[in-house]
């Protein structure tokens, strides 16, 4: 039986509670007080001249600008694809009841967590001055070809390598946290029912564990997205190395960073709203944390009442 | 329950020996969980272990299909010995992969259900057979829809495990061990985790299946049903077992005083 919200008549039932709702004048006051600080602080950016919205606004539509979003956005993908790769095997590694296994991904986790990414991507980018040839074959057996080490490992390789190699140890961790996080009865259950642990891991733990890896995974690809522009140090033509080429040209250091922000911030806004969505999806079901974008949402509808 | 007639074994099936076990120990570090167990399950048996908790009798149970190693003596399932291999006087253990191979011809039943939750009732049913033994896909979607008919959730089949009822999940997870076409099914306390209410359903599921003539072995805390569809009965405390026979018979009139003082609080 259904009993309408609005429905006071019905016999013996009591009239709906009409109260007063509590008023949060604090909330009103504060919105006062912020909305004065942010019409003073956007008047006094638009009038400070130093700023130079010209410049800005001519170099947001700058070709080599443009392009440069394409490689920042090329070493991210190539990087957390590295990375979500060489996460889930070292965590399969750490938790292979083989101890030689666990231990040479313990040692590999060990070493890229425990060293700056910055001092990576350095040694990456002058790997030629430690390894000046690099040749396959068996080794102390004959090789059977071989290169200089410049020609293969480009700048940009270097900085995939550095972003990527120091991402699969930090991927691990959250992937090891995803795995155990699934209830030890199900690989019960299907050991139980004849399956390996292969098959086991494939079939049932991570497809449970994904709900776990999702989201800090998300956060890993924006952060991700902004340490890219540490590769500026080897000179490859990122986002914010470019910039920097243009203002050693130029002198208009400020806002040729303010280029480089502006589209930083764009690029990790629509990642946030990619991640709002996978979040979703990956919750459904599950006793629901609201995620920011949904904090921010109640609050906009529902929170000055 | 309702009095159904228990089905007699007849006597010529009944030289088969499905579980065999010789002084099975089991030790947790310090802890000696079980301290030499000998029983034997005959073919088309249906038999019943109770006891306090603590007592052993679920770590037993997972004894059977090599959850968990055994420390000392022989367990045999169909006449293989259980894990190891043995040439002579040494004892070898199994690859992972043999072991799994001997688990195939085990069913078990988990208290907690362990259905795997990204998956519907029909694809749970259906994954052992169709990953392990590499049976056609349209084959087993059959046996599996018949095996889901036969527990009564004809109607589930597309549903998740989050959508269905304890009662459910639990018929499902049988109807998921049965889909292997074991020759042993076992049910670590099948009900414990049910509604009061939801019970019935689960364990009419499971006569019916012993009245098919399925060999299990039951860890239960549902003396009408050990005395209602069991063969045998077996009651451990402290890991060892210590009275066991005609289930009928011991609840009726148990011998042995740790026996009947454990009956006396539960009945």
């Amino acid at each position: 039986m259904t009993v309408k919200e609005d429905d006071v008549a019905s016999p013996g039932r009591p009239e709906k509670i009409k109260a007063v709702p509590v008023r949060h004048y604090g909330r009103w006051v504060a919105v006062v007080v912020i909305a004065y600080i942010a019409v003073w602080a956007i008047w006094s950016v638009a009038h400070n001249k130093r700023f130079h919205w010209d410049v800005i606004w001519f170099y947001i539509r700058n070709d080599s600008v443009i392009n440069a979003i394409g490689t920042t956005l090329e070493l991210t993908f190539i990087a957390m694809l590295m990375g979500v790769v060489g996460g889930v095997l070292l965590a399969i590694m750490r938790l292979s009841p083989n101890p030689v296994i666990s231990g040479v991904a313990w040692l590999y986790i060990w070493v890229f967590r425990g060293t700056p990414v910055l001092v990576q991507i350095l040694l990456w980018g002058f790997i030629s001055a430690l390894v000046p040839r690099l040749s396959f074959g068996i080794p102390f057996g004959p090789s059977f070809f071989h290169f200089s080490a410049n020609t293969v490992i480009t700048p940009l390789v270097a900085g995939c390598l550095g972003l990527g190699l120091n991402e699969a140890a930090y991927m691990s961790e959250i992937v090891r946290a995803g795995i155990l996080s699934v209830d030890p009865g199900q690989e019960e259950a299907s050991h139980a029912l004849g399956m390996g642990r292969t098959l086991t891991m494939r079939r049932i733990i991570l497809p449970q564990a994904m709900r776990v890896i999702i989201p800090p995974t998300g956060n890993e690809v924006i952060s991700m997205l902004k340490t890219s522009s540490l590769v500026s140090a080897i000179a490859v033509s990122d986002l914010l190395y470019t910039v920097q080429i243009i203002y050693g040209r130029t002198y208009q250091t400020i806002p040729l960073l303010l280029v480089a922000s502006f589209y930083y911030l764009v690029l990790t806004s629509i990642l946030t709203i990619g991640q709002f969505f996978l979040e979703r999806y990956f919750g459904r079901g599950l006793a629901q944390r609201k995620t920011m974008l949904e904090r921010l949402w109640f609050n906009l509808r529902g929170g000055f009442r | 329950m309702s009095d159904v007639p228990v089905e007699e074994v007849p006597e010529q099936e009944v030289t088969n020996l499905v579980v065999k076990a010789e002084g099975v120990h089991k030790r947790f570090g310090r802890l000696e969980v079980l301290q030499g167990i000998d029983l034997e399950v005959r073919e088309r048996e249906v038999m019943c272990i109770i006891g306090p908790s603590g007592s052993g009798k679920s770590t037993f149970l997972r004894c059977i299909n090599h959850l968990e190693k055994i420390d000392a003596g022989r367990l045999w399932v169909n006449g293989h010995l259980m894990g190891y291999r043995q040439h002579g006087n040494k004892i070898y253990e199994l690859r992972e992969k043999e072991v799994a191979a001997q688990r195939r011809e085990i069913g078990m039943v988990f208290q907690r259900f362990n259905l795997f939750p990204h998956m519907t009732a029909l694809q749970n049913v259906m994954e052992a057979p169709c990953r392990v033994k590499r049976e056609p896909r349209g084959k087993v979607a059959e046996r599996a829809r018949a095996l889901l008919d036969q527990v009564g959730l004809g109607d589930k089949m597309n549903g998740y495990p989050g959508q269905l009822s304890g009662g459910q999940q639990q018929r499902v997870a049988i109807a998921r061990a049965l889909a292997m076409q074991p020759k042993l099914m076992l049910f670590d306390e099948p009900t414990s985790a049910l509604d009061p209410e939801l019970v019935g359903d689960v364990l009419s599921v499971m006569k019916n299946l012993a009245l098919g003539g399925m060999t299990m072995v039951v860890v239960t805390h549902e003396m009408g049903f050990a005395r209602e569809v069991g063969d045998s009965l077996v009651f451990m405390d402290g890991g060892v077992i210590l009275e066991s026979g005609n289930p009928r018979e011991v609840l009726a009139d148990p011998q042995h005083p740790r026996t009947q003082d454990f009956l006396s609080k539960v009945l």
